[in-house]
C-alpha cells in the first residue's frame, strides 16, 4: 500500500552466535503505519521488540527485508526518526539545556542562532524543566532524565519518535504523569511515534494500535488489535470504557499464550531429546490416509514418480469412504498421516465431533479450491438459477432443503453454509444437511433423498455427466483460493518424526508443482484413471471445460484444484482464523479466546517453509493483510470478531479460553 | 588520656568531649607511626647507629643544613634538598608533559582508529614491560647527553599507560553516547569534541595517574647513575661520601622522595577530579 507512512516489509533480523551458530530474532515482520498514529509494540522479553525499533531507526540493518519511510528505503540513523533510548542515554558531562541544544544545533543548522536557542527555550519549558536547564543529568531523578531525553527528541521536530521502554524504570506516579504529558505532546505535534513496552495499559492509554510480538526466537507478529478510544484520552476515563477491560483482556490473554507456548516449547524439547533415541527416525511404512477425489493427484504423482523413495520413505496410502472411518483410525494411531478436510486439525483440537480433544497438526495445505455445489435436475426446472433464486424456492418451501456434506464440519459445509447465508437463507432452519459418504451423494440424489450435494468437482461432474443435476455455485462463488485439503498429523507424531514429515511434505510439494503443470495434463489424467485413484472417472473429471450442466457451457475456463502454483502450499493462520469464526457463527464451539495460541501451534508453516526449501521451493508467508471472500467482506485475522459480527446470522457466541490438548500426553502414536 | 571511671565516662568535661572525635579519629596514625618509629629506633639500636640510624639519629643529623634550610647553594652539586627535589621536578615536568601530549594523541589515535589500534596493539603490550633503566643505555647512546637521556627514560616510562587507557576510553564509550551521536548524525568534529573527549577523560587521567608514580621512580634511578643534581644525585652522592651522616641523609632524602610521590599522584588524582566533571 502506498499510503503508509511506514513499511516494514517481510525483516527477518538474524545475529550470528559466538558459537557459530545463528539466532534468528525476527522472522518475516509486515507492518504499515500511517502517519500520525501511535503503535505500541508488546510482547515477552527477548521477543525482539527492541530490535525492531533499533531496525526502524536504522541503528541496525536487517538480514533480509527492508523498512520504508515515505517510499524510501532506511539504511542508516537520522534525526528524521529519533529514538528515546530505554536508558535516556544524556551525556553526563553536558547540562539538560546543553544536551538539548547538542541535538538542535546539530539538526538545524539552517537556522538562525536566535531561532536555535529558542526552540531549546520552548522544549526546556514543553517539558517543565525549566527550573533545571543547568543542571547536569546526575542531578536529576530518573523522570526528570525522561522529560529531558523526550524534549531533546522532539525539539528536533523527527517526523518518527521511536520510544524504547521509555518509562520502564520510573515510579508508578512519575510514569503516569509522564505518560499523559507524552501523549498530550505527541497529540500536539502530530508525530508518528512507535513505543516498545511490556506494561498492557500503558499500550492501551497511549496507542492507536497494539501490536502484539510472539515469542523469538523467529518472533513475528501474533496478533494486531486497534484501539478505538475517543481522544484526547485521560487515564480514568479511559479506564471506565466499556470496550477497555475486553481490549485488556484480550492483550493480556496474548501475553498469557505466549507464555504458556514458551513454557510447551521448552517442554516439548526437553521430551523430544530425550525420547529420540527409542523413537525409530524412519518408521517401516507410512500410511496416509485419503478418500479419492483429485485432491489425492499429488500423493499418486509422488508415489508414481518416486519421490517418497528417493526421500527413503516407503508409503502405503490407506483409502477410506467415509471421513469418520478416517478420523477414526487417525485418532486410533493406525494411520501416520492423512489428507483431510482443511477444518480438521483445529476440529480435532477443539474435538467438534464430540470426542476429546486431539493434538493435531497440520504442516502444508495439500489443495485449494475445486468444490461445486449440485443441485437436482429439477430445481433447474424451476427456474432456479442463482443464490437468490434458490431462496425464494427454499423460502417458500415446507420442507427444507436436503443437502449433502461429506464430513460434518468439512471445509466443504462452512463453504456452502456461507454462501447459503448470503442469500438470506440459514443453514440450519432453511436447509437439512446430511452427512453423506462422498460415493454415495450420486445415488442419493438419483433416489431423490436429497436435493443436492457439495463435494469435489469429480464428483459433481459425475452427476452433471448423468444428467442427475446441475451445478448453482462453485467454490469461486464463496471463496477464490480457500483451503480444501490440508496434511494433517499428531503434534507428538510431528515431534519425533520431523525428518520422516519434512520428507513427506517435500515430496507431495514436488509432486504438486507437476499436478499444476498443463504440459502433464495428459499423463496426469491416465495415472489417475488407474484403479487404484479414480478410475476411468478421472478423465473426465480432469476436463477443462467444466461442464456445469446448466445448459450454457461455460465459457470461462474453470480451474481446477490448485495444487502448487501462487502460495498454495502455505499453512495459513489467518484461513484458520476465518474457520474458527465459522465454528462460532453456527453455534458448534465458543470462539477460543486463546485462538492465536491454538493457530500456532496448529499451523505450523515453519515446517511447511523447511518443507519447501528442501523440495527447492522458496518459503512462502502468509499474508497478514485482511483478505476478501467472494461476498466482497474482508477478513482481518486481527479482528474476527468484528468480522463474525457483520455476518448473516453471525452469531456472537461466547468468547472463552479453551484448554488445548497437550501433544505429549497419551497419544496413541507416540506410543506406538 | 586517663583512664576512665564510669562516671567521667558518662559526663566529660566540655572540653575534652570537644577534643575527643579528633582524638579519635587520629588514634590509628598516632599509634600506629608511632609503633613503627619505635620499631625502628630498636633496629637501628641493635644494629647499631652506624649501620642504621635511628629516627632521632636522622633528625639530629640532617638538622643543618638539610632540614633547617632546604634552599642552601653553596655552588656546584652542593645544594639544599629543596633545589635537588625541584631540580628532578623539572625533569620529571618536561619528560611527563612529553609523555602526556604524545601519548593521548597516540591514544587517541588507536582508540578511533580499529586497523592501527589492533595492529600496533602487541608492540605496545612488549614495550611496556620494559623497566625504565633499561632504556637508559641506549637513550645515553642516542642522545650524549645525561640529563636529555634521563628525560627521556622518563617520557618512554610514562607514555604506555596513557596510551593504553587513552585507546580503551575511547573503544570503550557506552554505545547509547554513540548510538546518539549516529542519529542526530554529528560531524567528525562535533563527535569528538561533544563525546569523546568528555567520555574518555575519566580514563585518560587513570593512565596519568599511573604514569605519574612511574616517571618519578624513574627519575630517582636515572638521577642515581648518572646525572648533575636531583634527589637521585643527591641519594647516591650522599652513598658515596660516605661520611658520618651519610646514612641520615640518605634516609632524608628517602622521606622526600616518597613525600613529593604521593604529592604528584594526588595532584593529578584532583586534576582529573575537576575536568571529568558530571562524570559516569
Amino acid at each position: 500500500m502506498g499510503s503508509a507512512f511506514l513499511t516494514v516489509d517481510d525483516i527477518t533480523q538474524v545475529f550470528p552466535l559466538t558459537d557459530g551458530g545463528r539466532y534468528v530474532a525476527l522472522k518475516d515482520i509486515d507492518l504499515e503505519i500511517a502517519e500520525g498514529e501511535f503503535i505500541a509494540l508488546i510482547g515477552h522479553s527477548g521477543c525482539g521488540k527492541s530490535t525492531l525499533l533499533n531496525l526502524m531507526a536504522g541503528l541496525t540493518q536487517a538480514s533480509s527485508g527492508g523498512i520504508l519511510m515515505n517510499g524510501r528505503q532506511i539504511t542508516d540513523p537520522g534525526p528524521d526518526r529519533m529514538v528515546v533510548f530505554q536508558n535516556y542515554s544524556l551525556l553526563p558531562w553536558q547540562t539538560v539545556r546543553q544536551n538539548i541544544a547538542l541535538a538542535v544545533n546539530n539538526v538545524m543548522r539552517q537556522a538562525s542562532e536566535a531561532e536555535r536557542r529558542e526552540r531549546v527555550e520552548q522544549n526546556i519549558q514543553r517539558v517543565g524543566l525549566t527550573h533545571a536547564a543547568e543542571k547536569l543529568p546526575a542531578e536529576l531523578s530518573g523522570g526528570m532524565k525522561q522529560r529531558v531525553a523526550i524534549a531533546r527528541a522532539l525539539a528536533i521536530e523527527p517526523k518518527l519518535l521511536l520510544l524504547d521502554e521509555p518509562f520502564g524504570a520510573l515510579d508508578a506516579l512519575t510514569r503516569g504523569n509522564l505518560q499523559q504529558q507524552l501523549m498530550q505532546i505527541c497529540q500536539q505535534a502530530g508525530v508518528t511515534t512507535v513505543m516498545v513496552t511490556h506494561d498492557v495499559d500503558e499500550a492501551l492509554l497511549l496507542s492507536d494500535r497494539v501490536v502484539c510480538l510472539t515469542n523469538g526466537p523467529e518472533a513475528g507478529i501474533g496478533q494486531i488489535l486497534k484501539v478505538n478510544l475517543p481522544r484526547p484520552r485521560q487515564r480514568l476515563e479511559v479506564m471506565e470504557h466499556p470496550d477497555y477491560y475486553r481490549l485488556r483482556s484480550e492483550l493480556i490473554g496474548f501475553l498469557q499464550q505466549q507464555r504458556r507456548l514458551k513454557q510447551r516449547t521448552a517442554r516439548a524439547t526437553t521430551v523430544a531429546t530425550t525420547a529420540q533415541p527409542q523413537a525409530p527416525q524412519f518408521p517401516k511404512r507410512l500410511r496416509v490416509g485419503y478418500l479419492p477425489g483429485l485432491d489425492i493427484a499429488p500423493l499418486a504423482v509422488a508415489l508414481e514418480r518416486g519421490f517418497f523413495s528417493e526421500a527413503q520413505l516407503s508409503v502405503l496410502p490407506v483409502s477410506f469412504h467415509r471421513w469418520q472411518q478416517l478420523e477414526e483410525k487417525l485418532r486410533a494411531g493406525e494411520l501416520d498421516l492423512a489428507i483431510t478436510s482443511a477444518t480438521t486439525p483445529l476440529a480435532l483440537n477443539l474435538g467438534l465431533d464430540g470426542q476429546p480433544a486431539w493434538s493435531a497438526i497440520t504442516p502444508m495445505t495439500v489443495t485449494r479450491n475445486g468444490n461445486a455445489l449440485c443441485l437436482a435436475r429439477r430445481f433447474q426446472d424451476l427456474d432456479v438459477r442463482d443464490l437468490n433464486s434458490l431462496a425464494e424456492r427454499v423460502k417458500g418451501r415446507e420442507w427444507p432443503l436436503r443437502l449433502a456434506v461429506g464430513q460434518k464440519g468439512s471445509m466443504q459445509e462452512l463453504l456452502v453454509r456461507h454462501w447459503l447465508g448470503q442469500g438470506g437463507i440459514h443453514p440450519d432452519r432453511d436447509v437439512n444437511f446430511q452427512i453423506l459418504s462422498p460415493m454415495a451423494m450420486q445415488a442419493a440424489l438419483l433416489a431423490g433423498e436429497i436435493d443436492g450435494f457439495i463435494a469435489g468437482r469429480y464428483r459433481v461432474a459425475k452427476a452433471v455427466e448423468a444428467g442427475l443435476g446441475y451445478v448453482i455455485a462453485t467454490d469461486l462463488d464463496v471463496w477464490s483460493g480457500h483451503p480444501e485439503k490440508v496434511l494433517t498429523c499428531h503434534a507428538a507424531w510431528a515431534e519425533n518424526h520431523g525428518e520422516t514429515l519434512l520428507g513427506f511434505c517435500a515430496a507431495l510439494m514436488r509432486a504438486a508443482q507437476i499436478c499444476d503443470d498443463g504440459g502433464e495434463h495428459n499423463r496426469l489424467v491416465g495415472l489417475l484413471s488407474q484403479a487404484q485413484w479414480l478410475g476411468s472417472g478421472a478423465a473426465l473429471a480432469l476436463e477443462r471445460q467444466f461442464n456445469l450442466g446448466n445448459g450454457e457451457v461455460s465459457s470461462k475456463r474453470m480451474p481446477l484444484n490448485r495444487y502448487h502454483s501462487d502460495r498454495a502450499h502455505v499453512a495459513n493462520v489467518a484461513e484458520g482464523s476465518w474457520i474458527l469464526t465459522q465454528f462460532s457463527r453456527w453455534g458448534w464451539s465458543v470462539f477460543p479466546s486463546n485462538r492465536v495460541e491454538l493457530l500456532s501451534s496448529v499451523y505450523r508453516n515453519d515446517l511447511c517453509n523447511q518443507a519447501l526449501e528442501r523440495a527447492g521451493f522458496t518459503a512462502l508467508r502468509p499474508d497478514r493483510h485482511p483478505f476478501a471472500l467472494a461476498d466482497g467482506r474482508h477478513f482481518d485475522q486481527d479482528d474476527p470478531l468484528a468480522y463474525l459480527s457483520e455476518l448473516p446470522f453471525g452469531v456472537t457466541s461466547a468468547v472463552e479460553p479453551v484448554t488445548l490438548p497437550t501433544p505429549a500426553a497419551t497419544s496413541p502414536v507416540a506410543a506406538r | 588520656m586517663t583512664a576512665l571511671t564510669p562516671e567521667s565516662r558518662s559526663r566529660p568535661p566540655a572540653k575534652l568531649r570537644r577534643l575527643q572525635p579528633a582524638l579519635r579519629s587520629s588514634m590509628p596514625y598516632l599509634i600506629c607511626i608511632g609503633g613503627f618509629l619505635i620499631a625502628w629506633q630498636i633496629v637501628s639500636m641493635v644494629l647499631g647507629v652506624a649501620r642504621l640510624p635511628g629516627p632521632i639519629n636522622v633528625i639530629v643529623e640532617t638538622w643543618d643544613p638539610y632540614i633547617s634550610q632546604p634552599f642552601f647553594d653553596d655552588g656546584g652539586t652542593s645544594k639544599g634538598l629543596g633545589w635537588q627535589i625541584l631540580i628532578s621536578l623539572q625533569r620529571v615536568t618536561m619528560g611527563y608533559g612529553l609523555a602526556a601530549v604524545v601519548g593521548i594523541a597516540i591514544g587517541g589515535v588507536l582508540g578511533l582508529n580499529r586497523f592501527i589500534g589492533k595492529g600496533l596493539d602487541p608492540v605496545i603490550q612488549v614495550l611496556r614491560t620494559v623497566p625504565p633503566l633499561a632504556w637508559f643505555p641506549i637513550s645515553l647512546m642516542v642522545f650524549q647527553d645525561a640529563n636529555t637521556s634521563a628525560i627521556f627514560v622518563i617520557f618512554i616510562t610514562a607514555i604506555w599507560p596513557i596510551i593504553i587507557n587513552t585507546a580503551v576510553g575511547i573503544r570503550e564509550i557506552p554505545q547509547d553516547y554513540t548510538n546518539v551521536a549516529r542519529v542526530l548524525r554529528l560531524r567528525k568534529g562535533a563527535y569528538i569534541r561533544n563525546i569523546v573527549i568528555p567520555a574518555t577523560v575519566p580514563y585518560v587521567f587513570t593512565g596519568l595517574r599511573i604514569s605519574v608514580g612511574l616517571a618519578w621512580l624513574a627519575i630517582v634511578a636515572a638521577e642515581m647513575l648518572k646525572a648533575d643534581g636531583g634527589i637521585g644525585y643527591f641519594i647516591w652522592d650522599a652513598y658515596n661520601a660516605g661520611g658520618d651522616s651519610s646514612s641520615s641523609q640518605i634516609i632524608l632524602a628517602i622521606l622526600y622522595v616518597g613525600v613529593v610521590g604521593l604529592a604528584l599522584d594526588r595532584l593529578v588524582a584532583y586534576g582529573g577530579k575537576l575536568v571529568a566533571k558530571g562524570g559516569n
